[in-house]
């Protein structure tokens, strides 16, 4: 809840103005059955009739007035708990934008959303609606009763009798009204997996013609739901209807005594309808009070969750640049480098003991089985994950001290599994820039040989990614997100197997126009292809973690160990790609 | 993010759907038709209660005559109790109907999905299917229990409220009323623009959460390429024009309340104005000025809450136009007119010049023929995109063929009653799927004819049944959402005991490409041959074991039926069987590591299963 205070506390003086807003009405609203008294006493004593005009020029013009400073309180409160919404989805936005990637591999994205979506939504209910009737429950009763104890002490204790009854009601109601809003959450959630489930595994269902099983499943769950669902509706439906009557035995306790009480000359008719307009006034604000306990139960369980998400903190932190916005010469040094994702003594350790020096402007190759750590290694390079011994430099400087954002700006890096926004190409093309420079787009779409596929297009670079109609291939995403990297003329490139989906051909031409593009740029390259990796300056043969062979092309070729392996391999795959 | 259209009501469009409903709302009719006895039995309740007070006020406080009171009182409190059992039982019998019509509907949409053709579940996102039969279904629900039926009992009373205060005397309740015309102007216009900001903060809203799931996703090239502030800067300026359309909606909420409550207040007022003149010369009792004002307050409640619940039936409508849509997509693989259900298969399988495509004319197949005989075994290899595993879909009647046709004992397939037809072929598909339940279930899926010692048999001959055992609860283990408690070689297991349970004359398989442990491996490799066992097979193959057990080989090649043998006959030929071998399953030979063939790259390239 801690949480929350601070926000209420920025907006405290817009709430300050909506609660004396709230108070204001509540006073205009409560000498309303003043004046309707003061008129029925008087057309009832036969008093003159501009004594009774009077009152009733009183009552319209409070009316008026109460309208517009109604409509303000509500207004003002209301748009507290959207500012307050707002603020919150903004700090939600930029915290979650500091987590490090492990904190997305552990988390949902639908969890996440949930909480955005679900949440946030909560602990608006609770800051508009919430604040708006714990203001104003209390008000209304301090006035409404004291007004009535003025006129009637006995009268008022007799018509208020039903009330306490109202509130425990609620209590209990809305206690039994959250358990069985559980269950039937829970059985929708249970049905939503059993469709989930029904439709992944249709292959399955319909290959052992299991439709009878699966719909006789479905049905006990639908019963259940159904059975669960009533629960909730039998005890919902019952809430209306009891507050009207509750609210009409308060009535019906004015008629009753009360119309004794004018026989026998205690009491005014005028006073009469003034406890009616009374007891009118008091019947919403409890029935709100019911609710009230519900919204605020919900709001704070969402504050919980979100207050999780908050708590979460980033892993990866920027070091305290002394050199901001400074340019790397390129020089890549790995020292002793462990890695293991999660802590090294009870997890997998995915790298040992590497080390390796890749020179300003060469080109540096990795190779290696599925699973040996070669695409674990690079990400180290933009700080994705820290190392867990050992340490990275860049131009002999440790990475860990640079910043964040100076670090991964001088490092273009191209993901395996090829990114894209849905925004226009052009745009994904400059995402990594401030501004959209075209002639610089088309140069790196250019480098990436991309450029004349999305001028094929029909809206060329304005088409926008995933628009109907347009679907791109693997091998053009990848491309593209390539044009992304290559954008901001990075010093240092890293290609994570960034070009699988592209043909042999293409990307050895792609390579090819990198090297010249992109002469004195470090490059880091893990690629599956023998011809992708045959001209780099270097090659690194990764195995279970370690790096097991070093050399150029000809030197690993000769030596008959896992690199020749792998060149052999290839060249049967495409003697048979060939046939 | 698909944001539905809200059609307006009172096209005949609406009406079309809404019959459509009813045919689900017809077997409850009877709780319906309580229902809607109750409306103006709720509504006479609630009337009667001023109209009482009227006659308290005139006839006993006024004459001061104390003795009938009391029976006006018990009167008043009959009315009470007549509003709450009639409201009641309104809520109680829609909601019943409501439920019962829905768990219905929700039934006919199960079994309905589980018919629509393979091609509808690739192009479909599950999401979206899981929304119908919830999300959509619920707001159908919405409407009827909060909205529809209380809003025929609102005008009914409101209707019933001014006939009285007409009756009661013409031209105070001409007086009262006088504001009621251009209020219900303002409400309309109020419903109109509330309407209007509640679209755009929808679609302001869907565009915040797009824009939010796609920064979640793509976290890795925001951080990379350290874009968080530009980022920040494009949700904030979503959320502020999701927060400004907000600040409209609260302008409109907190008039519309306000202007009601005060044009309740000035009615009042102006009615006592008039009627105060009117008591003085006697023609109006001063108990009907009482019960005008009460009459006055409860006529205006309702009016508050009509835009809300003109929503939710808003939103209902185009929930059930959502939920008709996928009624209406036809189904898959349809039955023939006089399907022909052999009791006895014997298994002889013949593709006779058959083309495949998924997608128009991308052909998959491209004339394929072949013939197995009764218990054959063949094995089809060939590399990623060849066309293996689609051979292998197309004998359930997954899909149907272009061109050509498959017969089995020569019954052309699309004759056979599809679920006769795949009784008798067991299919073991590469990604083996559980389903959340226990071991029992997930081996006998729904069969009750299958004895459980059976069961167990199964399991056993195909060696799951030891690991099973050493589960805390044997075969009642419960698996979690696709057997994720389970490893992938147990998977595989329990799938072949699945297909060796239901004993298919034919069986067709995909092997699975991923790799177990050596000890696991054996295990499977004898449990195939149990499973092959006297069948007609067709396995697509990805290890050496198995090519090593069948009697043929057909080698697929881009599509096409390349080679056909054994195995010395095409190593011999030096062709495509020769390469795939070296690339395949060489590893196997030399190295005996059945574990882990010689996959040295990371290419989906030749080695990896088609991913069609």
């Amino acid at each position: 809840m801690y949480r929350l205070w601070t926000y209420i506390f920025r907006y405290r003086y817009r709430y300050l103005r909506g609660i004396l807003c709230l108070l204001l009405t509540a006073s205009l609203a409560m000498s309303i059955p003043l004046l309707l008294k003061r008129a029925v006493e008087g057309i009832e004593q036969g008093l003159p009739f501009s004594d009774i005009s009077l009152s009733l020029a009183a009552l319209i013009s409070v009316a008026l007035i109460l309208g517009v400073v109604r409509a303000f309180s509500r207004f003002l409160i209301f748009n507290v708990g959207r500012d307050i919404e707002y603020a919150l989805r903004n700090d939600l936005f930029a915290h979650i934008q500091t987590l490090s990637l492990r904190y997305y591999q552990r988390n949902f994205t639908g969890d996440l959303m949930s909480r955005f979506v679900n949440d946030v939504n909560a602990v608006r209910l609770l800051l508009g609606l919430g604040i708006l009737n714990v203001l104003n429950t209390p008000v209304y009763y301090v006035y409404g009763v004291s007004a009535m104890i003025a006129i009637d002490p006995g009268l008022t204790l007799a018509a208020l009798a039903p009330y306490p009854l109202m509130i425990v009601f609620v209590r209990a109601m809305s206690r039994q009204i959250m358990a069985r809003t559980l269950r039937v959450q829970e059985g929708l959630a249970a049905l939503s997996t059993r469709v989930q489930e029904g439709t992944s595994g249709i292959h399955v269902v319909r290959a052992y013609v299991g439709e009878d099983w699966q719909n006789a499943g479905f049905a006990t769950l639908n019963a259940r739901f159904k059975a669960d669902s009533i629960a909730l509706a039998r005890i919902r439906g019952l809430f209306l209807p009891l507050m009207k009557t509750v609210s009409g035995l308060g009535l019906l306790v004015i008629l009753w005594y009360g119309g004794a009480q004018v026989i026998a000359g205690r009491l005014s008719l005028g006073d009469l309808v003034a406890f009616m307009g009374y007891l009118h006034l008091l019947a919403w604000p409890t029935m709100a009070l019911g609710w009230l306990v519900s919204i605020v139960q919900r709001g704070r369980a969402a504050l919980q969750r979100l207050d999780g998400v908050f708590q979460a903190q980033p892993e990866i932190i920027g070091g305290a640049d002394d050199r901001p916005g400074q340019v790397f010469k390129g020089e890549v040094g790995f020292h002793n480098v462990d890695f293991a994702y999660h802590t090294p003594d009870n997890g997998h350790q995915v790298l040992h003991d590497i080390t390796f020096t890749v020179p300003a402007g060469s080109t540096v190759a990795l190779v290696g089985r599925m699973g040996s750590g070669k695409s674990s290694l690079v990400h180290l390079l933009p700080r994705l994950f820290d190392v867990s011994d050992g340490s990275i430099s860049i131009d002999g400087r440790d990475i860990r001290t640079f910043s964040l954002a100076d670090l991964r700006r001088g490092i273009g890096f191209v993901p395996q599994e090829p990114f894209l926004f849905s925004t226009r190409i052009a745009d994904n093309i400059a995402f990594g820039m401030p501004t959209v420079d075209f002639d610089q787009v088309q140069w790196a779409a250019e480098v990436a040989s991309i450029g004349h596929e999305i001028e094929a297009l029909p809206k060329g670079y304005d088409t926008v990614v995933g628009e109907r109609g347009i679907t791109l291939s693997g091998g053009q995403k990848q491309r593209l997100t390539l044009a992304r990297a290559l954008m901001a003329d990075p010093p240092i490139l890293v290609l994570d197997a960034a070009l699988s989906s592209v043909d042999t051909q293409t990307e050895r031409a792609i390579l090819r126009a990198l090297r010249d593009s992109t002469r004195g740029k470090t490059v880091l390259l893990i690629s599956h292809r023998i011809s992708a990796v045959r001209d780099a300056d270097l090659i690194l043969v990764l195995d279970d973690g370690r790096i097991v062979e070093t050399g150029t092309h000809q030197a690993l070729a000769a030596r008959g160990g896992l690199y020749a392996a792998l060149f052999q391999q290839q060249a049967l795959e495409r003697e048979l790609a060939e046939l | 993010m698909d944001t539905p259209r809200e059609p307006e009501l009172g096209k005949t469009y609406d009406l079309v759907l809404l019959r459509r409903l009813w045919r689900y709302v017809r077997p409850y009719r009877a709780r319906f038709l309580l229902a809607l006895v109750c409306l103006p039995l709720t509504s006479a309740c609630v009337l009667a209660q001023p109209y009482l007070l009227k006659l308290a006020v005139d006839r006993y406080m006024l004459q001061r005559e104390p003795e009938g009171l009391a029976l006006v009182g018990l009167l008043f409190a009959v009315a009470l109790l007549g509003e709450f059992v009639f409201l009641y039982t309104q809520f109680h019998a829609t909601m019943l109907m409501a439920q019962s019509s829905l768990a219905d509907l929700r039934r006919d949409l199960f079994a309905h999905l589980l018919e629509l053709p393979a091609r509808f579940f690739e192009r479909t996102p599950v999401g979206r299917l899981v929304t119908r039969l919830t999300t959509d279904v619920d707001a159908i629900n919405e409407a009827f229990s909060a909205g529809t039926l209380t809003i025929f009992m609102d005008v009914l009373t409101m209707t019933g409220i001014v006939t009285i205060m007409l009756l009661l005397d013409p031209q105070l309740a001409l007086v009262a009323l006088v504001l009621v015309p251009p209020l219900v102007l303002s409400l309309n216009f109020f419903r109109i623009r509330t309407r209007q900001n509640y679209r755009a903060m929808r679609s302001r809203l869907a565009r915040i959460n797009s824009f939010l799931q796609e920064t979640i996703s793509g976290i890795l090239v925001v951080q990379l390429f350290a874009q968080e502030k530009k980022l920040f800067g494009e949700f904030d300026r979503r959320n502020r024009d999701y927060r400004d359309a907000s600040h409209v909606s609260n302008i409109y909420e907190a008039s519309l309340f306000s202007v009601v409550e005060a044009i309740s207040s000035v009615s009042i007022g102006l009615m006592l104005w008039y009627g105060a003149g009117q008591v003085g010369s006697g023609v109006v009792a001063l108990g009907t000025l009482v019960a005008f004002v009460d009459y006055i307050q409860k006529l205006f409640v309702p009016m508050r809450e009509f835009s809300g619940k003109y929503t939710t039936l808003q939103s209902a409508l185009s929930a059930i136009e959502r939920v008709f849509q996928l009624l209406d997509t036809p189904a898959a693989i349809t039955s023939p007119d006089t399907p022909r259900r052999p009791q006895q298969v014997r298994g002889r399988i013949v593709f006779d010049h058959v083309w495949f495509a998924y997608d128009d004319e991308d052909w998959v197949l491209r004339d394929v023929s072949f013939t197995l005989e009764p218990g054959e075994k063949i094995a089809l290899v060939g590399a990623t995109g060849a066309g293996k595993t689609t051979i292998s879909k197309l004998l359930s009647r997954f899909y149907d063929v272009q061109r050509g046709r498959i017969l089995i004992d020569g019954i052309d397939i699309r004759e056979w009653d599809p679920k006769v037809l795949r009784r008798h072929i067991g299919t073991v598909l590469q990604d083996v799927f559980l389903f959340v339940g226990d071991i029992v279930t997930n081996i006998s899926l729904g069969r009750t004819d299958i004895a459980p010692a059976a069961l167990e048999r199964a399991a056993q001959a195909v060696h799951a049944d030891r690991f099973v055992r050493q589960l805390p609860k044997g075969y009642a283990e419960q698996l979690y959402e696709r057997g994720s408690n389970l490893s992938a070689g147990q998977r595989q297991l329990l799938s072949f005991a699945r297909a060796l349970a239901y004993d298919p004359a034919v069986l067709v398989m995909d092997e699975a490409t991923s790799s177990v442990d050596p000890e696991t491996e054996l295990l499977i490799q004898d449990a195939l041959t149990t499973l092959m066992e006297g069948r007609t097979t067709l396995v697509v193959a990805h290890r050496f074991s198995t090519i090593q057990n069948v009697d043929r080989i057909l080698v697929m090649h881009k599509g096409r039926l390349r080679e056909m043998g054994s195995h010395e006959e095409l190593l011999g030929r030096r062709g495509i069987y020769w390469r795939l071998y070296q690339l395949q399953y060489s590893g196997h030979e030399s190295g005996g590591q059945a574990s882990q063939p010689a996959r040295s790259s990371e290419s989906e390239g030749l080695l990896g299963g088609e991913t069609e």
